[in-house]
């Protein structure tokens, strides 16, 4: 009966093909088009249109979570995949608060990043006629209501995550079913030239205190293992990367990003492994050979620094989020920030022959609402039906009636932050290249904003003014994400550069952050190298004259003519020492521009909430490049 | 042998003797769970993947052990009718033959086929206005005025701005990528100007550009050689759905439907 219905099913296939004898229109279209066109706009052999041996900066979002994640699908999020795929690249999708979502310029890259446990599950669990939604955690996932009945319900499925019973709704087949639409839809929308879909996931593991070890698994290719390796299999880094390593030799190529280090209560960047031993050189090369980058910024906060790590540095205040992620428990600064895990990694090289922490940067998003959330004046937050407003996210005062002394909403979304771009250095916009650029960590991450970072060192670099600076900069130096190795009667030279992003505020400044060991002590030191507006740097303090921009908190806008375009600087250490261990890293800044919250607080013609910052500075941090001293 | 025949051990042995080679010749009436060589492999094979390593002879026991035991489960929930009301192994089932109507969509697409559905989908692969240029990036208006001066006499312009970030020249960008690259707003003030002339300062996010125009590229079909990768792709996802949907009518010719009276 099949094979007699297929047969005749294929046999319809064949009738409907061949009635298609319309003349194709392609031919006059051909004569029209110049030669060029070809070239431009599609693949010519191996390479696309916008091929460049110098490297182009791409922008892309690798945190993204859909209805297939446990939490986005409770927060109200039922876009699938393919809606956020649809988004990056340009096109309109509907928050579940009933509100479109539309980048003003697309993405170049993009990745699904859904929770490995429970994929799919919930949203099953919504479903009365399915077998799962009988369990007793499922109760009430069909009638969710309101913002705080989804937050309980988010707790309860969190405490249940983390009881004996976790395994119990953890449905395999279910599972499957949405990592085969995960793959099968990135490869869809994976579009060679114009738009790269990587295959991903989150492994969200916490460690014994609660803090946590969140990772997202990003691959290089159309294939991935047949389900993604998630905490009910380990909560343990240490495994996540075995089974990295073992698949890599299966032909399935993968890299594992840290993120919320800021959030992980010092378990990210712990000085001993999950067992307690110093981390030794197996351990370092594991690390690294799977986790060549880290996000330091997205909605959940900054992972730069922390101002109790980096008192010397005016920045460091910079979108701070306090807590260990989702809660009101207090983060603890050490081994939760990307600067002192660089400083801790020279350090363990220097009393363990191996450093650990030797990752490029790169920022992302974490939506949970299939799209982005990197636009201050147009700020979604991330969890869906429970943050979507002024008044939910505590940026707008709660409505009347309210208690006494309640004035707003009492939630962490206010610690949040429209933050998270990762920026990459590559040829073409393809997954080959893009992955290249990740492996190289010639990366670099971004508050929001597209301003696209240079970083060089090397000897006899070009000056900053000569026509030919990047390709001689490739040639005598390296770049962001490299070691170069010190010479002991020469000095290493640096380049620095920035170009604003066209749509946000000019630049204002432009620093290198230096980490170094001296006498077995970790240091660091901001350096501005360049200054807008004729400013020129003090020698003394090493900072630029502040340039007066302005922000008007009445409606946002800046102070004009200020700012300049491109920063740039040749560079060198005033305090370099060829003997010692030491990392530099760019970090570039606009003019301050108004915060979310201060939008919010507009649009609802209130006063911005008093306790938050009104502005910022958008800022974009490179990959650093470590020097290898002199043995 | 009369003695012979009323032995009661004889006839024991005779009896069961009987029995043994019936019991070779008429089939067992109990359902069988045949473990073949293959499946053993297979159990053998998964054991590995998962592991890394083979399996001892006790480990490989105590898997097809473990099979034997999953296959009786497996029949006898069948049986008992517990994959009827469960929508997730109905979907999964569901989502299993659709694979495999899908995998009956025929051989890979002759070049005619591709090119009737590329012009019957012509619109998603039209291309939007584009243009091509070179530019000069100056800070400020002044040194851009006099350079464009200097260009209207005759001179070479094009090594005279200030080095940027910004390309030399751009090919083929859509009004949305040249906005992206210099700011909201830039792609609308070359709205009218002329080709091959340097033209300007058009002003950005970055400063002052003197703009030559190399030409423009009204909104135009792609040429189909140079979009056969994203015509095939799409084409074979478009054979998938029509294979499932053929599929699917063929199936539901073979049902009356009927539907409660409300």
């Amino acid at each position: 009966m099949t094979r007699l219905l297929s047969l005749i099913f294929i046999a319809s296939i064949n009738v409907s093909c061949s009635d298609n004898t319309s003349e194709p229109s392609a031919q006059q279209n051909l004569e029209l088009a110049p030669e060029e066109t070809v070239a431009a706009t599609e693949t010519t052999g191996a390479r696309t249109a916008g091929y460049n041996e110098e490297r182009n900066a791409y922008f892309g979002d690798l945190h993204v979570h859909t209805m297939y994640s446990f939490d986005a699908f409770i927060f109200g999020t039922t876009s699938s995949p393919s809606d956020a795929y649809t988004f990056a690249k340009g096109g309109k999708i509907t928050h579940p608060a009933g509100f479109d979502m539309q980048l003003d310029i697309p993405l170049d890259f993009y990745g699904v990043t859904d929770h490995a446990f429970y994929l799919g599950v919930l949203r099953e669990m919504a479903n009365p006629l399915s077998e799962i939604s009988k369990h007793e955690v499922a109760a009430g996932m069909s009638t969710l209501g309101g913002s705080i009945q989804r937050g309980e319900k988010f707790s309860e499925i969190l405490a249940f995550l983390r009881s004996p019973r976790a395994n119990e709704v953890n449905d395999p087949v279910i599972g499957r079913s949405a990592w085969e639409d995960i793959i099968a839809t990135a490869n869809r929308h994976n579009d060679p030239g114009n738009f790269t879909a990587f295959i991903g996931y989150e492994y969200t593991a916490t460690y014994s205190d609660g803090g946590n070890l969140h990772r997202n698994v990003i691959y290089r290719d159309d294939v991935a293992p047949e389900l993604p390796f998630s905490r009910l299999d380990s909560a343990n880094p240490e495994d996540l990367w075995d089974w990295m390593d073992a698949n890599r030799e299966q032909g399935f190529e993968s890299l594992a990003i840290p993120h919320n280090s800021n959030g992980s209560n010092g378990s990210m960047f712990m000085m001993t492994d999950f067992s307690g031993n110093p981390l030794d050189g197996a351990y370092a090369d594991q690390r690294m050979r799977n986790e060549p980058l880290a996000e330091i910024t997205q909605v959940k906060g900054t992972s730069d620094t922390h101002p109790a790590l980096s008192p010397n540095d005016e920045w460091a205040d910079f979108e701070i989020m306090p807590f260990q992620v989702a809660s009101f428990r207090s983060s603890q600064p050490n081994g939760s920030y990307l600067r002192e895990a660089y400083l801790n990694g020279l350090k363990n090289q220097e009393e363990n022959g191996a450093n650990p922490y030797k990752f490029g940067i790169i920022g992302s998003s974490d939506t949970h609402n299939a799209t982005y959330a990197g636009d201050e004046d147009d700020y979604w937050s991330k969890v869906g039906l429970r943050d979507s407003d002024g008044v939910r996210r505590g940026s707008v005062p709660l409505r009347e009636p309210r208690a006494p002394g309640e004035n707003y909403a009492e939630t962490y979304f206010n610690t949040w932050s429209a933050s998270g771009l990762a920026g990459v250095w590559a040829e073409e916009n393809t997954r080959a290249s893009i992955y290249d650029s990740f492996r190289r960590k010639e990366t670099f991450g971004t508050s929001g904003t597209r301003m696209r970072v240079r970083f060089f060192a090397g000897y006899d670099l070009p000056l900053i003014n000569d026509g030919d600076l990047i390709s001689k900069a490739y040639g005598n130096g390296v770049a962001m994400g490299s070691d170069l190795l010190a010479y002991a009667d020469r000095e290493p030279e640096f380049i620095a550069w920035v170009s604003r992003d066209p749509n946000s505020a000019a630049l204002q400044r432009l620093q290198i952050i230096k980490g170094w060991m001296e006498d077995g002590e970790a240091r660091e030191e901001v350096y501005d190298v360049a200054c807008s507006d004729g400013g020129t740097v003090d020698s003394i303090t090493h900072r630029c004259p502040d340039n007066g921009a302005q922000v008007n908190l009445d409606d946002c806008s800046i102070t004009s003519g200020l700012g300049a375009a491109e920063l740039r600087a040749n560079w060198s250490d005033p305090e370099y020492d060829a003997s010692q261990n030491a990392f530099y890293y760019v970090r570039a800044m606009e003019n301050p521009t108004c915060r979310w919250s201060t939008w919010d607080a507009i649009r609802a013609g209130v006063e911005p909430r008093p306790d938050m910052a009104a502005t910022l500075q958008e800022r974009a941090w490179s990959s650093p490049i470590w020097i290898t001293p002199v043995q | 042998m009369g003695r012979l025949v009323t032995q009661p051990l004889l006839w024991f042995v005779f009896i069961s003797l009987c029995v043994f080679i019936l019991d070779d010749l008429i089939p067992d009436a109990r359902d069988e769970i045949f473990v073949s060589n293959a499946q053993k492999d297979r159990i053998a094979l998964l054991w590995k993947t998962q592991t890394g390593e083979d399996a001892s002879t006790q480990e490989l026991d105590s898997l097809v052990n473990n099979w034997v035991e999953e296959e009786a489960l497996f029949r006898e929930a069948l049986r008992l009718g517990l994959d009827q009301d469960d929508s997730i192994i109905r979907r999964r089932l569901v989502q299993k033959l659709g694979f495999i109507a899908e995998a009956q969509m025929g051989s890979e697409p002759e070049i005619a086929e591709l090119e009737s559905y590329y012009s019957q989908n012509i619109i998603d692969y039209t291309l939007p206005l584009r243009y091509s240029f070179r530019q000069v990036y100056f800070p400020d208006q002044a040194s851009a005025d006099a350079q464009l001066s200097q260009a209207k006499l005759g001179k070479d312009i094009s090594s005279t701005g200030s080095t940027s970030m910004l390309n030399d020249g751009y090919a083929f960008r859509s009004e949305l990528d040249i906005d992206a690259t210099f700011g909201s707003g830039f792609s609308t003030k070359l709205t009218g100007l002329s080709v091959r002339e340097w033209q300007g300062p058009v002003e950005s996010s970055f400063g002052f550009h003197l703009v030559y125009l190399t030409s423009i590229h009204a909104e135009e079909a792609a040429p189909l050689n140079s979009v056969l990768d994203s015509v095939g792709s799409d084409y074979q996802q478009f054979q998938k759905m029509t294979a499932r949907r053929r599929y699917l009518e063929a199936l539901l010719d073979d049902y009356l439907i009927r539907y409660e009276a409300q």
